[in-house]
């Protein structure tokens, strides 16, 4: 049963899903499917020409699958993904419990700041980015380092904004409030009560942030590019060699987010559970 | 001396003051209910003792101790919000138990108590609920063992059953009213409900525009208001001015002054009736309407004036609109009380 039979389900228990629905979600999930499924089709044959394609293979595979800078471009999306999604936040937590707990005025501010990021071109960012830190001897100089804080702030908004909904969904001051009145105090109380509230939210932003750094390909050319190779400069680099193949990374790309995402929802499911 | 004791509390929002030097006690196991209309200030100053809002100006004691600029953590004082406030991730027992775990109580007597503060608000068989799956009522009975659980040295209610339908509202007040009676803790309770406030409270203290207009025993408040705006507060005063009252009954009231009288202190009759002690005066019934067992006569006297008249709803003795009746306002129930300050601004 998918995710969202389960969903509609759960919404009005007893209440069969009608054929229409059903059908139109189908319609609506297949097209949504096309691309990929012909990007698919097109990397498990060997040429494409006609009106269909001749010739199955997995040929592509084979070598992407033995290639180990591909697995290196991967983990490294992996590891960029995992560190500058944990680091925003931990940093946003630890803004809000402010906002939330000491000074609630300062969440007008605290939006704005966040905010920016989505006025910011890639291309902006990674030259501002590049021209501020490049030379100066310390380790944000290293390229590295320059990209995990670009996606920090590429996630910035995203995160922001599911963390904030979150804790305006279960009124996290009141909750605050509540436990102080029992004797807890302020951070702990954020930390035993609140957070506990939240991690379904954050869950859910992390996800639509993991899939932005997964998708992005301007940061990471224009700051690090191949010094620390992420999968879409991968992709990039070997576009030009073989269609197939590149079909083939694609392919590969959408696997790792979904898995990434069913993980990610599988958790999310759990912690609503309890 | 008091239990506790607000001293000159002043507290204020930028230039909006919401307490203006408030200064009264509240003896040890009493139940004080601070009443009045919506930003009169009596949530703000619940949250000043609770120590969620801190004060601008004077002091606050509790049990000898100044507890002014103590975190509410510290304070060792039991609060029931509004919102119930449950923690959303927890079931009804470790909500109970959180309390006792922070004041770091050994596992066995955190499971007595928990127990015994379970059954005290009778929610047995929901220890392990969700307070998603309670009912609101159920969930601000859950609240309130949580609140009580730890034993606090006052326990605040802040409009608790405002968001409840008003048959369970009956019987949670029932409950909290014996709940603090076994266990004799000195409560606090907030409403702008002054029925709800009847029926709970030892002492009410009445609140407008951040000042106490009146305070005193339930009975006291609804017989004796002080000003105009206790008597239109408390019990539905009918309220005639001065050279209205003067004209229907020939009765010098001093102006600044209204007279009000209790609906259900008004005599209501087709003769005119031979009553001594009282003023009699002539009227048109205009409207009646039944208020449970009691029916609320709207009576036009002479000069336009209307006043309610209530009288137990016997369908033998009724009467119609536009019937011409005799109202007797006895002398003893027709209170001369000053136009308060307050009121007489607002009208201006």
């Amino acid at each position: 049963m998918s995710s969202k039979t389960k969903a509609v389900k759960a919404a009005a228990p007893g209440k069969k899903t009608p054929l229409a629905a059903k059908i139109f979600l189908g319609i609506v999930g297949l097209y949504l499917l096309v691309p990929f499924l012909t990007t698919l089709v097109y990397s498990l044959f060997v040429e494409w020409t006609d009106v269909l394609p001749s010739g199955f293979t997995l040929r592509n595979y084979a070598e992407l699958f033995t290639n180990s800078t591909f697995w290196f471009s991967i983990g490294r999306t992996l590891i960029l993904c995992l560190v500058s999604v944990a680091i925003t936040i931990v940093l946003l937590l630890l803004a809000m419990y402010v906002v939330v707990a000491v000074n609630r005025r300062l969440g007008r501010f605290m939006q704005f700041v966040c905010m920016i990021p989505y006025a910011l071109q890639g291309v902006i960012l990674s030259i501002g980015i590049i021209s501020l830190y490049t030379g100066t001897g310390t380790i944000l100089s290293n390229r590295m380092f320059m990209l995990f804080g670009a996606y920090t702030i590429l996630v910035l908004p995203y995160i922001y904004q599911g963390i904030r909904n979150a804790l305006n969904a279960i009124d996290a001051n009141m909750l605050i409030q509540a436990a102080e009145m029992l004797g807890c105090g302020r951070f702990r109380a954020y930390v035993q009560v609140v957070l506990p509230n939240i991690v379904s939210g954050i869950l859910v932003s992390s996800l639509l942030a993991e899939s932005i750094v997964f998708g992005d390909f301007v940061l990471a050319n224009n700051i690090a590019g191949t010094n620390y190779q992420n999968i879409q400069v991968f992709l990039q680099a070997n576009m030009a060699r073989s269609s197939g193949l590149s079909s083939a990374i694609v392919v590969v790309i959408f696997l790792v987010v979904a898995a990434v995402t069913a993980v990610v929802l599988k958790l999310q499911h759990t912690s609503q559970k309890q | 001396m008091a239990y506790i004791e607000f001293k000159d509390v002043v507290k204020r929002f930028g230039d909006n003051t919401v307490l203006d030097h408030i200064s009264f006690g509240i003896q040890q196991g009493d139940l004080v209910t601070l009443l009045g209309p919506s930003g009169c200030g009596k949530s703000t100053l619940l949250r000043c003792l609770s120590g969620l809002e801190t004060v601008t100006e004077g002091k606050i004691v509790l049990d000898g101790r100044d507890v002014t600029n103590v975190p509410a953590s510290k304070r060792n004082i039991g609060m029931v919000f509004q919102q119930y406030s449950l923690f959303p991730n927890m079931t009804v027992e470790q909500n109970v138990a959180f309390g006792l775990k922070m004041k770091k109580v050994d596992p066995a007597t955190i499971e007595r108590k928990v127990a015994e503060a379970i059954a005290m608000v009778e929610l047995s068989g929901k220890e392990k609920a969700y307070p998603s799956s309670l009912s609101g009522g159920q969930q601000q009975r859950a609240a309130l063992a949580r609140s009580i659980v730890t034993e606090p040295a006052v326990l605040l209610l802040d409009e608790p059953l405002s968001a409840i339908d008003a048959k369970l509202r009956k019987a949670l007040q029932s409950r909290i009213r014996e709940i603090h009676q076994e266990l004799g803790l000195t409560t606090i309770f907030v409403t702008h409900d002054q029925d709800e406030a009847m029926v709970m409270s030892d002492v009410i203290q009445l609140f407008h525009s951040g000042r106490i207009e009146q305070a005193g025993s339930p009975v006291e408040v609804y017989t004796s208001p002080v000003s105009e705006f206790a008597a239109s507060f408390i019990g539905s005063y009918n309220q005639l001015s001065a050279s209205d009252f003067t004209a229907l009954t020939g009765v010098p009231v001093p102006q600044g002054n209204v007279v009000a009288i209790r609906p259900e202190t008004i005599g209501i009759s087709r003769e005119r009736p031979d009553e001594k002690d009282a003023h009699l005066v002539d009227g048109t019934v205009v409207d009646s309407t039944p208020r449970g067992n009691v029916l609320r006569y709207t009576v036009r006297l002479e000069g336009g004036t209307t006043v309610f008249v209530d009288v137990l709803f016997r369908s033998f003795h009724m009467f119609d609109r536009g019937n011409k009746v005799y109202l007797s306002l006895p002398e003893r129930d027709c209170l001369v009380i000053p136009v308060n300050a307050a009121s007489a601004r607002t009208a201006a």
